[in-house]
């Protein structure tokens, strides 16, 4: 089929104009028609359309902020049709900047009464030996209630939900939800044998009075344990020191 | 009609000819077609992690009530799902969306079950914002580029139905080089916009980030930490090599002789990279792409 070497500078490429007049192979259908003038001038403003929502979905959605400008023209013009796509996106794949937000979040949750050390009454989100995209995505949902708390319209709404929904399998209507993470320790740290931590991100009592959800939202604990071998306690108990 | 300081006409005439070589050359489906099995696999996958929680998450009681939902997606987000949270429902639609991506992945009914997979993935991710990770942003993009061209032309059921019903094999078509020329451009963006991300943190500059990936007790893939924590200069290596390889990749897959080069390397570096950093998944989507800018000019 006349391919073409590779690269655009490659010495056997043909031009565009060139490559329109290929012949078939045998056992191909008839060539396809070259699209015309018209339709390549339609497409040609499609795709510099798209490509503009793009960059501009890039620069708008970025963690950083963006101007007034960006977002205007982006949400009025472009979110509209890209949002429904899921394509209205960042892509601003950062994997870590070592913070405690970039730590392994999970949830854990049990009855208000049940005390601390009773593990049987605890449910640990995601459940231990769960793994892969699944514990991905229940980790994605524990952040998701930590990061909430800095938006107003969102403060309070994801923590009662995710309650809510468990008050059934918990076998209680009043639950303390708390968002732990591990946080790793230094690298020096590492290399002299110290262990990470787990640190409560959140904490709130979830309760149902008189058919209508309360949430509580308990002050900020200082509270970290060390990290025992790989895996998280359940419970970690006060900081000593 | 030609201002003082307009380019020069050969200049415009050579960038109308790239421009049309680039969007408009007609290419054979084969190569999309990898993309497809590949891309529709992952998507497969990427469903399937779903499923487990599908009702705990979205169901009547689910901890992902319509209502948050709602305040946590964008203006204009639209689910399928917000029709119903009955477990029937919710499951009825979730058949259909691994259905249609499996339908999608062997090349059955192409043209019609591509954008129904692509439509199915989106809204899956819009029932749930904030469960979605990066390896689904880069797979709905891929399914949607994947609906523009004519994958099913090639190692696809269709084309196996049409062979037995003694009909021509479908000549190289302008919608498969669009379609690739889409995921070369998003390659390069979602590198590039990854890196960029990334060098806002001084943990990307001061060399440790392969540190914090490596140390996640719970999403880490392979445990590197042991190796690591007495290894200083591998540490930086890694962390820097990560950076400088997705810069090369964001540039290089613009740069006709070295091209297909850094495609390659994108296929060993980016699943390399994703495990390192516990997303797996995503190093995958990136490889994907890395193989689509193999395409030939």
């Amino acid at each position: 089929m006349g391919k073409g070497k590779n690269g655009g500078d490659a010495p056997g490429i043909q031009t565009f104009s060139e490559a329109r007049q290929r012949p078939t192979g045998d056992g191909l259908a008839g060539p396809a028609a070259p699209p015309t003038e018209i339709t390549r001038g339609v497409v040609t403003i499609l795709l510099a359309l798209y490509l503009v929502g793009l960059l501009l979905c890039v620069a708008g959605n970025s963690a950083s902020g963006s101007s007034a400008l960006v977002r205007t023209i982006k949400t009025r013009l472009f979110s509209p049709w890209m949002v429904p796509l899921w394509l209205d996106l960042a892509y601003d794949t950062r994997l870590t900047y070592g913070t405690p937000d970039d730590a392994d979040h999970f949830l854990e949750l049990r009855p208000w009464n049940a005390p601390a050390s009773a593990t049987g009454a605890t449910l640990r989100l995601p459940a231990p030996g769960v793994r892969g995209e699944r514990a991905a995505r229940w980790r994605r949902l524990a952040r998701a209630l930590v990061v909430g708390q800095d938006d107003s319209d969102r403060e309070g709404l994801l923590p009662a939900a995710v309650a809510e929904g468990l008050f059934a399998s918990l076998g209680a209507e009043d639950l303390s939800l708390r968002v732990l993470r591990t946080i790793p320790p230094d690298r020096d740290v590492a290399s002299a044998g110290g262990r990470g931590t787990v640190e409560q991100a959140y904490a709130c009592r979830v309760r149902r009075v008189a058919g209508e959800v309360q949430l509580l939202p308990l002050p900020p604990a200082a509270e970290v344990a060390p990290l025992v071998a790989n895996e998280a306690p359940l419970n970690p108990t006060p900081r000593s020191n | 009609m030609n201002a003082p300081n307009s380019p020069p006409p050969d200049a415009a005439t050579a960038i109308g000819e790239w421009w049309n070589r680039f969007w408009f050359l007609p290419a054979e489906a084969l190569l999309l077609a990898k993309v497809r099995w590949l891309a529709g696999g992952l998507a497969l996958l990427l469903w399937w992690s779903y499923g487990p929680d599908l009702v705990t998450w979205f169901g009547p009681q689910g901890l992902v009530s319509p209502e948050v939902s709602s305040q946590w997606r964008p203006a204009y987000g639209l689910s399928l799902w917000d029709a119903t949270a009955a477990p029937a429902g919710i499951w009825t639609l979730y058949a259909c969306g691994a259905l249609m991506l499996l339908a999608l992945t062997i090349g059955f009914g192409t043209p019609v079950t591509s954008v129904l997979a692509a439509l199915f993935f989106a809204s899956l991710l819009h029932r749930g914002p904030m469960l979605a990770g990066p390896a689904d942003d880069v797979t709905a993009l891929m399914l949607w580029c994947l609906a523009i061209g004519r994958s099913g032309d090639a190692l696809s059921v269709d084309s196996f139905l049409a062979a037995r019903a003694g009909r021509p094999a479908q000549p190289p078509a302008v919608r498969n080089r669009i379609a690739l020329s889409l995921l070369r451009v998003h390659a390069s963006v979602v590198a590039a916009a990854a890196v960029l991300a990334q060098l806002k943190g001084d943990v990307w500059w001061d060399g440790s980030a392969a540190w914090w990936l490596a140390a996640r007790t719970n999403s880490r893939m392979v445990d590197l930490a042991p190796l690591l924590a007495n290894a200083e200069y591998l540490t930086n290596l890694l962390t820097h090599g990560v950076t400088l390889f997705e810069i090369v990749f964001a540039a290089g897959v613009w740069i006709g002789p070295v091209r297909r080069s850094v495609a390659w390397a994108g296929l060993v570096a980016w699943p390399l990279i994703g495990l390192l950093a516990g997303e797996p998944f995503w190093g995958a989507a990136m490889a994907i792409l890395a193989l689509a800018c193999l395409a030939e000019e």
